[in-house]
C-alpha cells in the first residue's frame, strides 16, 4: 500500500518536472496555448495507435501521437500564413477538429477500445502504478514511471545540448536566423518535445491538466528570477512541489489527484505572485505606501527649509498649525510628522518643528533635482 | 569614376513581395567597402525589408544579393546585424553581458557554449559603448538608449566587416545618439562598411557619407553630396518634405 503511494507520488513528480522544462520556453515564447492545442489534438493519434499496439505506453503510440501534435502546429501555422486567420483563431479551429476525430473514434469503437472519455480528459494517476514493468519474473516498477523518466531525460538532454540555441531563438529569432541557427528547426524540435511530453503526461493527468503542468511552474518561476538557467531549475522544482502538495491535498480530501495537483499549481502561483520580493503584489503595495510617506516627508522638510531662519518661521513651523499651512488633513499631518521624527529628519523644539542636518540635506537634494 | 571593383554589398534586381503586393521593386544597390551609408525613405518604403533581404531573412521574389562577391550564406561570419530594438522582448530573463555574448554565437556554431574568451570580448565591446558598469543588469531595467547600446555591443563582438543596423537611433537620448555616431565613424575608419536605416533627414549630411533614397523602388544612391538633393528628396517623399535646407552639393 505504501509502495503504491510512493509510486504515484514518483510518477507525479517526474511528470511535473518533465512538463515544466519545455514549458519554460513556451511561456517565454508566449505559446502556452499551443500546448493546450497539442494536448487535445494528440487524441486521434493516441486512439489510432492504440488500435495497432493495444497498449497505452508503447513507444510506437507515443511517437504516433506526438506526430499528431506536431501536425497540429503545422496546421496552425499554415492557416496563419494565409493571413485570413489570426493565430488564436487558427489554434481554436485546429485542435477541436482533431480532438473531435478522437472523440468520434472512441465513441464508435468504444467496445473494442479500453479508453474512456473521463480518463482522456482527466487522466487516472491512481491507476498508473497498476501497469508494471516485469522482467525475468521481477517487478521493476510502474511502466509510466519509466516512460516519464525517459521523457524527462530526453527533455533535459535537449535543453542542455541546445541551451544556447534555444535562448537565442527565443530572445531574438531574426538574429538567430542571420547567424545561421535555423529557428524553424529549433521551433519544431521544441514542438516535438512538447508533443512527446504531452502524450506521456496524458496517461497520468489527462489532456486538460497537462497545460497546468506545462504553463503553471514556468509562469511561477518567471516571477522569481531574472536568469533563464535559474528559471529552468526553479520550474522543475516548483513542478515537483506542486505534485507533492497536490498529492497530499488529494489524499487529505480524497479527490482526483490530477485535479488537486492543478489546484496546487494555482495556489503556489498566487502565493508567489503575492509574496515574491521586489515584484510581488505585496512588495509593490508596500513600495507605493513607502513612496507616499517618503514624498510627504519631503514636502514637509521642504516647507520647513523654505521658511527656515525667516521671520515667519515661528508660525510656519508650529506643529499645531502645520496642517493649515500645508492644507493637509490634521490626522495625516501628525502621521507625517511622526514619520519624519522617526527618520530623524526633524526634531521637536517646544511647540515647533525644526530641521535636523539630515532633514536639511534631504530638502536641498530634492530641490536640486 | 574610379573605385575598387569589389563591392561590400551588391544588390541586383531585388524584388520582395508579400503575396502580390510589392514591398521592394527591382532594387539595385552597390555599396563600396568602407562607407557609412544611410537608407532613407518614408514609412513603408521597405527600408527594414531591404536589410532583411540582404540578411536572407526574407525570401526575394526576384534578384540577388552578394556580400564581397559571395552569397550571404557563405559570408555570415563577416556580417553584423543590429535589429530594431522593439523587435525583442526586453522582459526576457537575462542580463546585459549575456545578450552581448549572443553576438559570438555565430562564431561558436552549434552546441558549443561561450567560454571565458567570449566573456572577455563581450566586456570589451561593452566598454566601447560605455556600458561596462551594467554587465549584470537585468535587461528590462535598461533605458531605451542603454538597450540600443547593448545591441550595438552585441554587433561589435561579432567582429564583422559589414554592419547592417535597423534604426539604431530610434528613441535614444542625445548623449547616446552622439556616442553611436562616434562609434559608427570609428567603424568606418577601421575600413568597415556600415549600412544604417535612418529616419532623421536633418542629420543625414552630418552623420553619413553615403545615402540611399528608397521608396519601394530605389530613387538614388551614392555619396551624400551628390545624391542628397531636394529634387531627389521630393521624389522620395512625394513633395512632402517641407523643411529642406539648400543643397549642400550645389555650387
Amino acid at each position: 500500500m505504501i509502495q503504491n503511494h510512493l509510486d504515484i507520488l514518483l510518477i507525479a513528480i517526474v511528470t511535473a518536472a518533465a512538463c515544466a522544462l519545455p514549458g519554460v520556453f513556451l511561456v517565454l515564447r508566449r505559446m502556452t496555448l499551443m500546448s493546450d492545442a497539442i494536448s487535445h489534438a494528440i487524441l486521434p493519434g493516441i486512439v489510432l495507435a492504440f488500435f495497432l499496439t493495444e497498449s497505452l505506453s508503447s513507444p510506437l503510440l507515443i511517437l504516433a501521437a506526438a506526430g499528431t501534435g506536431v501536425l497540429t502546429v503545422v496546421f496552425v501555422e499554415l492557416l496563419e500564413r494565409t493571413k485570413l486567420v489570426k493565430e488564436d483563431a487558427a489554434i481554436g479551429l485546429t485542435f477541436p477538429a482533431l480532438f473531435s476525430i478522437g472523440v468520434i473514434l472512441i465513441s464508435r469503437f468504444a467496445g473494442n477500445v479500453h479508453l474512456d472519455m473521463d480518463a482522456v480528459l482527466l487522466g487516472e494517476l491512481a491507476y498508473a502504478p497498476l501497469n508494471r514493468l516485469k522482467a525475468f519474473g521481477y517487478d521493476l516498477g510502474p511502466v509510466s514511471l519509466y516512460v516519464m523518466g525517459t521523457i524527462l531525460l530526453l527533455n533535459l538532454a535537449f535543453i542542455l545540448l541546445f541551451y544556447k540555441e534555444l535562448k537565442l531563438v527565443t530572445f531574438d529569432a531574426s538574429l538567430a536566423a542571420a547567424l545561421g541557427f535555423t529557428p524553424t528547426l529549433i521551433h519544431y524540435g521544441l514542438m516535438t518535445l512538447v508533443s512527446v511530453t504531452t502524450v506521456g503526461a496524458f496517461d497520468a493527468v489527462g489532456s486538460i491538466l497537462v497545460v497546468a503542468l506545462i504553463a503553471g511552474p514556468p509562469a511561477t518561476a518567471y516571477l522569481m528570477t531574472d536568469k533563464l538557467s535559474r528559471m529552468l531549475v526553479l520550474s522543475a522544482l516548483i513542478g515537483s512541489v506542486n505534485a507533492i502538495g497536490g498529492y497530499w491535498l488529494a489524499s487529505l480530501f480524497d479527490v482526483s489527484i490530477a485535479g488537486a495537483i492543478a489546484t496546487m499549481t494555482l495556489l503556489i502561483f498566487v502565493l508567489v505572485f503575492l509574496i515574491v520580493p521586489n515584484r510581488g503584489l505585496i512588495a509593490i503595495a508596500r513600495r507605493h505606501a513607502r513612496q507616499k510617506w517618503e514624498f510627504a516627508q519631503t514636502m514637509l522638510v521642504i516647507h520647513l527649509f523654505n521658511h527656515e531662519g525667516l521671520p515667519e518661521a515661528e508660525t510656519e513651523s508650529a506643529i499645531a498649525d502645520l496642517h493649515e499651512h500645508l492644507s493637509w488633513d490634521p490626522g495625516f499631518t501628525s502621521q507625517v510628522v511622526k514619520y519624519a521624527l522617526n527618520n530623524r529628519c526633524v526634531s521637536r523644539k517646544e511647540t515647533q518643528l525644526i530641521l535636523t542636518s539630515h532633514g536639511r540635506t534631504i530638502a536641498q537634494q530634492a530641490l536640486v533635482q | 569614376m574610379q573605385r575598387s571593383e569589389q563591392k561590400a554589398i551588391q544588390v541586383t534586381d531585388l524584388t520582395v513581395a508579400y503575396q502580390d503586393k510589392p514591398v521592394l521593386w527591382d532594387i539595385d544597390l552597390d555599396v563600396p567597402p568602407g562607407v557609412l551609408l544611410s537608407i532613407v525613405g518614408p514609412n513603408g518604403a521597405g527600408k527594414t525589408t531591404l536589410i532583411k533581404a540582404i540578411l536572407g531573412l526574407v525570401r526575394p521574389a526576384a534578384g540577388n544579393v552578394l556580400i564581397y562577391d559571395k552569397p550571404y550564406e557563405a559570408q555570415r561570419r563577416i556580417v553584423g546585424y543590429v535589429p530594431q530594438r522593439g523587435s525583442v522582448d526586453w522582459d526576457f530573463p537575462t542580463n546585459v553581458l549575456d545578450v552581448v555574448m549572443m553576438g559570438r554565437y555565430g562564431a561558436l556554431g552549434w552546441i558549443r557554449r561561450p567560454q571565458k574568451k567570449e566573456r572577455e570580448l563581450a566586456m570589451q565591446a561593452l566598454e566601447k559603448v560605455g556600458m561596462e558598469a551594467y554587465t549584470t543588469r537585468q535587461i528590462s531595467q535598461l533605458s531605451g538608449g542603454q538597450q540600443q547600446r547593448v545591441f550595438l555591443a552585441r554587433a561589435l563582438v561579432q567582429d564583422a566587416t559589414v554592419y547592417l543596423m535597423d534604426e539604431p537611433f530610434q528613441g535614444v537620448d542625445a548623449t547616446t545618439e552622439r556616442a553611436i555616431v562616434t562609434l559608427l565613424q570609428e567603424l568606418r575608419a577601421d575600413g568597415k562598411t556600415v549600412v544604417v536605416v535612418h529616419h532623421d533627414l536633418q542629420t543625414v549630411t552630418d552623420y553619413f557619407d553615403w545615402v540611399m533614397l528608397l521608396n519601394i523602388r530605389r530613387i538614388a544612391s551614392g555619396p551624400v553630396d551628390e545624391i542628397f538633393t531636394s529634387d531627389n528628396l521630393r521624389e522620395t517623399y512625394g513633395g512632402r518634405v517641407a523643411f529642406m535646407k539648400t543643397d549642400k552639393g550645389g555650387v
